[in-house]
């Protein structure tokens, strides 16, 4: 969840004083989904998804820049210029295919509560029903704001990765070459974890989000050259944490295999919280998971509504917006019953962002055919470069998707790769 | 207010007052289509076209039309229907098809209205063999129905709601297919979704009457548009300044432009106070300069200096800087005022009469005075020092002798004010114990400004705004 703020760059010091917030908001970025995945990725694999990670960053970069242009130039959000766009069938299948994606991420948010809860000795089958009663009631009841807060200042425990990292005393030369000489695993276990690693840094959701938060500003095509400035560094900043975090992990646990647990998470701040190392950890899965599984839903919700051209709004009552908040509290009601569903909460919230991996290149596509149209965008249509480095992350990413789809197929008749 | 959605089995009336060219006769042409405008069409609704039974009967659903063959005289395909091209025309409430967009094996090409047999659910049927393949040009107040209106935003004057057109309906009418009404159910979408053959039935379920509608787009999208919105709907005159807020507030951006552009900058000022701030700093920031300027000098000046807190100080200055400086000057003045503070809220759009004037020449002044607040129930009176002394209503100012000095009428007690430094609190107290609409605000004794007890209570009224796309750190 970016929120990148409305923002002239007139030197150095204002841009400081900005990056204040952007930091914030890029570090709530990482929800529950995040940090379980990159914590993961680091310590199956160690130092070696950094430089996956900067090739992410890339696509990431470029796919923020396209959806801020479109809203931009636009003034509509996603929903509204998907309808108008496409065909009502593919219109159909493209907000399908963001419903899913969000319903995933509205299970790994309840997930991070389950997990979070159970790090304090706390019972999911208490800890979730609880939690999405509280956060359905805070939303409806139209006090959701405040709340909000408080969920964000759980969540910046976060931002304690980038000192942990450092007390962890990682190998400065392994980071160094694995972040920029370029290497590829080629395991298909990789593969899983790459995927996992897409979904949970180019969400769909992310996509909606910042075409919503861009068209709601009243951002024109003239402010457009600062909100680029903005896309971008906010981009780049969360990825940066986001590999901040594999390093920390990867420096305390490298090489252990998968994470399956909360608390083994949590090993990572060790080196600056000792043994507070997992109240820290559950503090902060707690807030972003709270903090995010009120804005998922309701975000999902509205650019459905906004693509059916119904009302959206949570001041309405049931029988005047019944799809806006039947949608949501749906949303509520699934997300957190998948939860108590037996099983692993962490493995949940990992295979909950291979769900999200396999649907981006599904909805890049559609954001790609969008920024190339200059029927919509006139001269600010994808240039050349733009296409291209479009078009090959959607490739990339598709290709990966495609292989995992394709690989866990062969594994249902028996095939291994 | 009545319901705008026509639920189309319990139609009251069967007697027609149009009769339907479906025959094709033409016999209605000399019908002219502006008697069909009701001159109050939310009481005279049975008028409406799509009140009459046999249009209902023989409307033709425009998302099922589309991609069906297109025949000749014959009976033999010339190609497919791509899209359907009508006119919006300010004197026509229901627009005239005045083409059509057919696929011809690769190429796309324009058929002409006049050539039109026939649009019946499952193909058009044509008068000539002959059609004259050139390419589609919009002329002045053309529209692609399929590719620019449907699935669009539209404005439903008579429910005074944004909707999206989930299908458009054709029928044969005054010797010609006009579009008569929009689909927006739920139902129809589905329908849509469906085999091609579901596409074809007409299901109306929640049409909406096109002379209800405010249609956007004449030029194409994303263009810059030189006559913008030329079909404005005669309903939305009728809408008051809260309900155009609303819609204001559900359009989306290009489609707001074109609804703002519509408006005389007097009612579009009105129809911005009522929006919700957050709103309407997004509306101030996407307009240019100009045209902000434009309308916040025509808002009220204590809503004027509302809208312009909520924007940031770069795009304050714009709208200020493009303003007249006498409009200008005093907004500047009020900004300086912490928003929480009474001066903050208050409207400097108020009278001020010196004791030594009589009745007459302060009413006679009031009358020519160029800009006469709207909302004005008191006289601020003041001494020959310029010390505030005594607010009169303005009935007590009717009621006397018009050669009675207006040191007469000042009060025994003293006159009850707050400073331009109180807060809200206080100022609500203060408009309590002076039983009045409104209280003076001074400064070192003179007058300054008025509070209105609107503005006390939106202050005092907890923020439940409108919901937005769910963001964080706000």
């Amino acid at each position: 969840m970016k929120v990148l703020q409305s923002r002239r760059a007139r030197g150095f010091l204002l841009y400081l004083a900005a990056a204040g917030p952007g930091l914030i908001a890029a570090n709530a970025g990482n929800d529950a989904g995040g940090v379980a995945t990159y914590a993961s990725a680091g310590a199956q694999f160690g130092y070696r998804p950094l430089f996956f990670m900067v090739v992410i960053t890339i696509g990431y970069v470029c796919v923020q820049e396209m959806v801020a242009r479109l809203a931009a130039h636009t003034g509509k959000g996603l929903g509204a210029l998907i309808r108008e766009q496409f065909s009502l069938r593919l219109s159909a299948f493209a907000i399908v295919a963001f419903a899913i994606a969000n319903i995933g991420l509205v299970v790994t948010e309840f997930a991070g509560i389950g997990a979070a809860f159970e790090l304090f000795g706390v019972s999911r089958y208490l800890s979730v029903p609880l939690a999405a009663v509280a956060i359905w009631a805070l939303v409806m009841l139209g006090s959701y704001r405040y709340a909000e807060r408080i969920f964000l200042l759980m969540s910046l425990v976060f931002i304690t990765y980038p000192i942990a990292m450092i007390l962890g005393h990682p190998d400065w030369h392994a980071v160094v070459a694995n972040t920029f000489v370029p290497h590829f695993l080629r395991s298909s276990a990789f593969i899983l974890v790459g995927v996992a690693l897409i979904g949970t840094t180019i969400t769909p959701y992310i996509q909606l989000y910042t075409a919503g938060a861009v068209v709601d500003r009243g951002i024109g095509p003239d402010e457009y050259k600062y909100e680029r400035v903005d896309a971008v560094s906010g981009a780049i900043l969360s990825d940066l944490v986001s590999m901040f975090i594999i390093i920390a992990t990867a420096s305390v646990l490298g090489g252990t295999g998968a994470l399956t647990s909360a608390a083994q998470a949590a090993k990572a701040l060790e080196p600056l919280a000792g043994r507070w190392a997992e109240d820290l950890f559950g503090l902060g899965l707690l807030g972003a998971s709270a903090l995010a599984a009120a804005v998922v839903p309701l975000s999902t919700s509205y650019a459905l509504a906004e693509t059916v051209g119904v009302e959206r709004s949570v001041s309405k009552t049931f029988r005047e917006a019944p799809l806006f908040l039947g949608l949501f509290t749906a949303q509520i009601i699934v997300g957190s019953a998948v939860v108590l569903i037996p099983g692993n909460l962490f493995t949940l919230i990992i295979n909950a962002q291979v769900l999200e991996g396999v649907i981006t290149p599904i909805t890049l596509v559609f954001l790609l055919v969008l920024a190339n149209r200059r029927s919509l965008l006139g001269a600010a249509a994808n240039g050349r470069l733009a296409r291209s480095v479009g078009l090959v992350t959607v490739v990339v990413v598709g290709l990966f998707a495609s292989f995992l789809v394709f690989q866990t197929v062969l594994g249902w008749f028996g095939v291994s790769l | 207010m009545t319901r705008p959605i026509l639920r189309l089995p319990t139609l009251p009336r069967r007697s027609d007052p149009v009769t339907p060219d479906s025959g094709g006769s033409g016999s209605h042409a000399d019908h002219p289509p502006r008697s069909l405008h009701r001159p109050r069409p939310l009481h005279n609704r049975s008028q409406r076209l799509l009140a009459t039974r046999a249009v209902r009967d023989a409307i033709v659903s425009l998302a099922g039309v589309v991609g069906r063959p297109v025949r000749n005289q014959g009976g033999a395909e010339i190609g497919k229907l791509v899209d359907v091209v009508c006119r919006w025309d300010d004197n026509e409430t229901y627009p005239p098809v005045t083409g059509l967009v057919v696929r011809v094996g690769r190429s796309v090409s324009f058929v002409d209205g006049a050539a039109i047999e026939a649009i019946v659910h499952t193909e058009v049927r044509l008068h000539s063999a002959r059609v004259d393949l050139r390419e589609f040009e919009p002329r002045p107040g053309e529209v692609l129905l399929a590719k620019q209106v449907l699935d669009y935003q539209l404005v439903d004057v008579d429910g005074v709601k944004v909707i999206r057109a989930s299908d458009l309906y054709l029928a044969p009418v005054f010797g010609g297919y006009r579009l008569v009404g929009v689909d927006v159910s739920a139902q129809s979408l589905l329908r849509r979704l469906g085999p091609a053959r579901w596409r074809t039935l007409a299901t109306p379920d929640r049409v909406i009457d096109w002379g209800a509608i405010q249609p956007f787009g004449d030029t194409p999208r994303g263009a810059a548009p030189e006559v913008r919105l030329r079909t404005s709907n005669a309903g939305l005159e009728r809408l008051r300044p809260g309900e155009l807020a609303d819609l204001l507030e559900d359009l989306m951006r290009p489609e707001r432009q074109e609804l703002l552009d519509s408006l005389s900058p007097e009612e579009a000022a009105d129809a911005l106070e009522e929006m919700d701030p957050e709103e309407l700093a997004s509306l101030l920031r996407e307009a240019d300069p100009a045209q902000a300027a434009e309308l916040v000098g025509n808002m009220e000046p204590d809503e004027a200096v509302d809208a312009l807190r909520d924007l940031n100080s770069d795009e304050r200055a714009n709208v200020l800087g493009a303003m007249p400086l006498a409009k200008a000057a005093p907004l500047i003045r009020l900004l300086t005022y912490p928003e929480d503070e009474a001066g903050g809220f208050m409207t400097t759009a108020f009278v001020v009469a010196p004791v030594t004037e009589t009745v007459a020449e302060l009413v006679d002044r009031l009358g020519h005075a160029a800009e006469c607040p709207e909302e004005l129930d008191a006289v601020a009176l003041v001494d020959e020092d310029g010390t505030f002394v005594w607010d009169l209503p303005l009935l007590q100012l009717i009621v006397t002798p018009g050669h009675t000095p207006l040191h007469e009428l000042v009060g025994e007690a003293d006159p009850v004010t707050v400073d331009s430094h109180a807060r809200v609190q206080e100022v609500a107290e203060r408009l309590v114990e002076a039983r009045r609409l409104s209280v003076v605000v001074v400064e070192d004794d003179r007058p300054v400004g008025r509070i209105l007890a609107d503005d006390v209570l939106d202050a005092l009224t907890p923020e439940r705004g409108r919901f937005h796309f769910p963001r964080l750190l706000q």
